[in-house]
């Protein structure tokens, strides 16, 4: 799988004692595409928070890295400027805070150089045109009021703004219409190149189409299960995730 | 002598207190012999956990003449694990030869047991009365208490209620209150959620007519972690009716992620009616979350067009909207005789009063 | 422009501690005798009038109590306090004029920047005595008045002895009564019949003195379909001796005239600043506030609006931040006194680092106010868990045909955003920093962009190394 750009070594990861992550490895090579399958509860959220080092999410066990580094000890805002991105499954509402402020700070600090009002707006504008987003949104309050399928856009905007290494999406899918998911989709290829990576999280298989994925991995009870190419997502949509974990799991 | 400002009572002086002569208790005979039931007679030899000196009530002059002056009540313990599903009721009837009702109640629920209490206050004819009650609840861990207390005294008696309850991990205290009557009442609820995960839950429904003043105050003092406490209150009124709504969410240091919420609607009927709210939010600890809300004015006059334009008067409108509004709360007295009785008295005030 | 940039980037707390020499020619006795208060009127060659309405405050505030209701005002010890100090100068029309030493303490607040940008008017008042004032040339040809107090009173005696304390009377409150007795300098305002003031006009308080108190008054008056912005600023200097401060704002709105008063009050931590405000607006006219509350060591402040006139409407738009050793004690009183009268208030606090942040609000509506419209909202954020924070709105209601909503909510920032900005690249404390700003966002919005920055300042400046 290439030339360990991004790897993931039997991590195990507790929420309040509990185990919910198993021992997870993965190997994500520069400019490929990954997606994670799974049941609800098999452990996929974990893996996105952990990824991005929520606090509540504690590591017991394993290494997360990125170019050869460790992300392990890292608090999320150094995880991001190392090149991670999560794209969340649920984005925050922030009263008060301007999605243009807001990522104008973020990509001033990810990137490590002031960024220009006016180019910047510029920027902005491009990339709100691509995801054919009203550009009124700018001057919103971070996803307050936005609808679901607003704040999915939203973090697709986010991602081509920050130009993350990584881009870790989490059920970006989920809760959007049929145009929505086109438009979220021609975003992610958009931001597909040969330098960027991208692990889809997700339980449907409504991107996949979009997206020609390198690999499917099955996660399940905290465990990758399976990994193979399309005709997995194909197996898990004809057979269900029971058949494929008495197929698989042990 | 005794003024509230607020209300308006203006140069109180206590009654002396006549004796009160009546059966009040009604209660299964068979799960009488599972709990201790007694009348009061002494308050100051209760075997249960004493009562709270810091407790002032609706004050401490009317706290102080319950102590000295009780005529009536119950001393109520439940012990561990005994859950009781037939409510205890208290018929408190006022007449005219036993006007004079000072009522000291005491329930004092063991680990894991469960009671509900049901207390009516009535006058049956026209004579002037005189109420001042106090209720002390203490519901040790993993216990619930259901109160449910109605007022519907007449139109010259005046009606001084305080009430205090302590609870314990994990245990639920449930308050109803219901005040459709009495020419002032002077109410006051404290709740004191001591430890983790204690509920203490309020619910109250106020109906004001003709001169009735109500000041009707409810506390929810958080010490305890993950507790939680509601207070929720409908009004309506009518004529020249005055109330004042006094909420107090107070979060002490060390209550770390509690809840605490505060909602009083109040429906107002008349151009001469007065209403003031006082909704407080006390703070020392930053883990929590508390809020308020009061909202204050007529019916929606679209709701009130929508149901006229079906048929009915707009007495009878108004009287369906009050009515929805009151029910979830009248729904919870587990008594149909006292529930008709409701109903038939809040339709004669809206729609004949 | 770059320049001004790093200059406000490199603000801190010590630019608003800097001590001038304490060179004053003049200082009044301390504690206060009739005596006094004729030498004050003296001095100011006042008409008889004023010195008895000063005379007959001093007796009112002899007889009134301190009040008790709120705060604690135990340390407050009233003889101690210098009521009148005249500073070592002369007014002045141009910034050339103005010594030197006030000056640079000016220059460090950034009042000149301000000026320099063509707003209206700067009445920057030092102490006592406004020391500059300057008004531009074509509002004075619109016949709008700017000008202290002081000067208002000899130039324009007639209009101020019509209003001067008729809305705030020496009997209010003990501190009105003294106000009464000891005012000095303050701004006047006078906007004739259909003016509209398209600039906003400013004024900064400034207290430097140890030991002296600032009794400031200001009176502004809006005539019918005229249209006013004024902006207020206060600052103090940080003294071991503690400081009162007792001004009077007096605002009349009359019929279809608009007034927004603007203050950002950021006195030095060991003042007692004990301010009244009313406004009073007549028919279809209207008030809005916006009001930011930092410094002191004690606030009583609670701006009034009376709705006087049917169809008058009210906007309240207030910040508390409370820190360490201050208790803050805010909030606002709506009275609608007329039919179809309509209020906002929108109130948000801040508390950290062992602050005490109190919302006390007033809605009254009264018998006749019939078809009247309410919305409150107040929010209040603990930034830890040394810190206090209570809401206590009284709402009175005299009639039936009125719509109320009033809404509080009591909280901490929530990690989950935290998190969600930090995932984005921003630091912890900068992501704290980031959602307070937009907690206080709306008020930010209302202010013109110097105080705005300002504001954002004194935030990030409140902030810094105290959380995270």
């Amino acid at each position: 799988m290439g030339e360990h750009f991004f790897n993931i070594n039997n991590l195990k990861v507790n929420i309040d004692d509990k185990e919910i992550l198993k021992g997870v490895n993965l190997e994500v090579g520069k400019g490929e595409t990954h997606i994670i399958m799974g049941p609800n509860g098999s452990g996929k959220s974990t893996l996105a928070y952990t990824l991005m080092g929520h606090p509540l999410y504690k590591v017991t066990n394993g290494e997360i890295n990125l170019e050869g580094e460790s992300l392990k000890d890292l608090s999320a805002d150094k995880r991001a400027i190392k090149g991670m991105f999560l794209s969340f499954q649920y984005p925050e509402e922030v009263d008060g805070v301007t999605v243009e402020e807001f990522l104008r700070t973020a990509k001033t600090k990810t990137w490590g150089e002031m960024q220009r009002i006016l180019p910047f707006k510029k920027l902005l504008k491009e990339k709100m045109e691509a995801l054919e987003m009203d550009e009124s949104y700018a001057t919103r309050y971070l996803n307050l009021g936005f609808s679901g399928g607003e704040k999915k856009k939203n973090e697709i905007l986010q991602m081509s703004i920050l130009e993350p290494k990584i881009a870790i999406l989490d059920e970006t899918d989920s809760g959007l219409d049929v145009d929505a998911i086109r438009i979220v989709a021609q975003g992610v290829k958009k931001f597909k190149d040969k330098e960027r990576s991208i692990v889809v999280i997700t339980h449907y298989n409504k991107l996949l189409e979009y997206l020609a994925p390198d690999y499917i991995h099955i996660l399940m009870d905290g465990k990758i299960i399976k990994t193979g190419g399309m005709e997995l997502a194909k197996e898990i949509d004809e057979n269900g995730y029971e058949e494929i974990r008495k197929k698989y799991l042990k | 002598m005794t003024s509230w400002k607020r209300i308006g009572l203006k140069d109180f002086e206590f009654p002396k207190i006549v004796k009160y002569n009546k059966k009040y208790l009604s209660f299964e005979e068979g799960a009488k012999k599972e709990v201790s039931l007694n009348m009061v007679t002494d308050i100051t030899s209760l075997p249960s956990p004493k009562i709270e000196d810091n407790f002032t009530g609706v004050g401490t002059e009317f706290i102080l003449n319950v102590k000295k002056n009780y005529n009536a009540g119950i001393d109520l313990h439940i012990p561990k694990d005994l859950k009781i599903k037939e409510p205890i009721r208290l018929d408190f009837y006022l007449d005219e030869k036993n006007n004079h009702l000072v009522d000291f109640n005491n329930i004092y629920a063991k680990e894991n047991s469960e009671i509900t209490i049901v207390i009516d206050y009535k006058s049956i004819d026209n004579v002037e009365g005189f109420h001042n009650g106090f209720t002390n609840i203490f519901a040790e861990k993993g216990s619930v208490v259901n109160i449910i207390k109605l007022q519907r005294l007449n139109s010259k008696t005046l009606n001084f209620d305080s009430n205090f309850s302590r609870v314990e991990s994990e245990a639920k205290v449930n308050f109803v209150s219901i005040e459709l009557g009495s020419k002032l009442t002077g109410f006051n609820y404290t709740s004191i959620l001591e430890e983790e995960k204690s509920y203490s839950n309020l619910s109250s429904i106020y109906l004001g007519d003709k001169e009735m003043k109500l000041d009707l105050e409810y506390t929810m003092i958080h010490k305890g972690i993950r507790s939680q406490s509601n207070i929720e209150t409908r009004g309506a009124l009518l004529d020249n009716a005055r109330k004042v709504f006094r909420g107090n969410l107070d979060f002490k240091r060390g209550s770390r992620s509690s809840k605490g919420v505060e909602l009083e609607n109040v429906l107002l009927l008349s151009p001469t009616s007065k209403s003031d709210s006082i909704p407080a939010l006390l703070c020392e600890e930053d883990n929590v979350e508390g809020e308020h809300a009061v909202s204050a004015g007529q019916i929606d006059k679209s709701k009130l067009f929508y149901i006229m334009s079906r048929g009915l008067s707009e007495k009878e409108a108004k009287k369906l909207i009050v009515e929805s509004s009151f029910k979830p709360i009248i729904d919870k007295i587990p008594f149909e005789d006292l529930r008709s009785e409701i109903n038939i008295d809040i339709e004669r005030r809206l729609i004949h009063g | 422009m770059k320049n001004k940039k790093t200059y406000i980037k490199d603000i801190n707390r010590t630019i608003y501690d800097i001590k001038d020499k304490d060179n004053s020619i003049y200082k009044s006795q301390k504690g206060l005798t009739p005596e006094i208060i004729k030498e004050i009127s003296s001095k100011k060659n006042e008409p008889k009038w004023m010195l008895d309405f000063r005379l007959k405050s001093l007796n009112i505030y002899n007889s009134k109590p301190m009040p008790e209701w709120a705060v604690d005002l135990s340390d407050l010890d009233m003889d101690d306090i210098t009521t009148y100090i005249k500073p070592n100068t002369k007014q002045s029309h141009s910034w050339e004029d103005v010594p030197e030493e006030i000056k640079d303490t000016f220059e460090r607040l950034g009042l000149p920047e301000a000026e320099r940008k063509s707003l209206a008017g700067v009445g920057a008042q030092y102490d006592s005595e406004v020391v500059y004032h300057n008004i531009r040339k074509e509002l004075v040809d619109q016949g709008i008045i700017y000008m202290d107090m002081d000067k208002a009173l000899h130039e324009h005696e007639e209009i101020v002895k019509e209003y001067f304390m008729k809305l705030i009377t020496p009997d209010d409150h003990k501190f009105a009564a003294l106000h009464g007795a000891v005012w000095s300098g303050g701004s006047f305002v006078y906007v004739p019949k259909g003016v509209d003031v398209d600039i906003p006009l400013q004024s900064y308080f400034r207290l430097n003195a140890p030991g002296a108190g600032q009794f400031e008054h200001t009176l502004i008056i809006v005539e019918k379909g005229a249209k006013l912005h004024f902006i207020e600023g206060c600052s103090a200097p940080q003294y071991k001796v503690n400081n009162l401060h007792a001004g009077c704002v007096e605002l009349f709105i009359k019929e279809d005239a608009t007034l927004r008063y603007s203050t950002i009050e950021n006195w030095s931590r060991n003042m007692y600043n004990l301010n009244t405000k009313r406004a009073i607006v007549e028919k279809n006219g209207t008030i809005e506030w916006v009001s930011g509350s930092f410094g002191s060591k004690v606030s009583m402040l609670y701006p009034m609006s009376i709705l006087a006139g049917e169809g008058a409407r009210s906007e309240f738009t207030g910040i508390t931040f409370a820190s360490k050793g201050q208790h803050l004690d805010t909030g606002t009183k709506v009275v609608h006194a007329a039919p179809r009268t309509t209020s906002t208030v929108n109130s948000k606090s801040i508390s950290k680092n062992g602050g005490y942040a109190f919302y006390r609000g007033l809605l009254k509506v009264t018998k006749g106010a019939y078809d009247c419209k309410s919305t409150v909202s107040c929010e209040s954020l603990m930034l830890d868990n040394d810190s206090k924070s209570d809401t206590l709105p009284i709402i009175v209601l005299n009639n039936d045909n009125i719509d109320i909503g009033h809404e509080a909510k009591i909280g901490r920032i929530s990690d989950e955003a935290i998190f969600y900005l930090m995932s984005r690249g921003i630091d912890e404390q900068e992501a704290k920093a980031m959602i307070v700003r937009g907690f206080v966002e709306p008020i930010t919005k209302e202010l013109p962009l110097e105080y705005a920055i300002e504001l954002n300042n004194l935030i990030n400046i409140e902030l810094e190394g105290t959380i995270g």
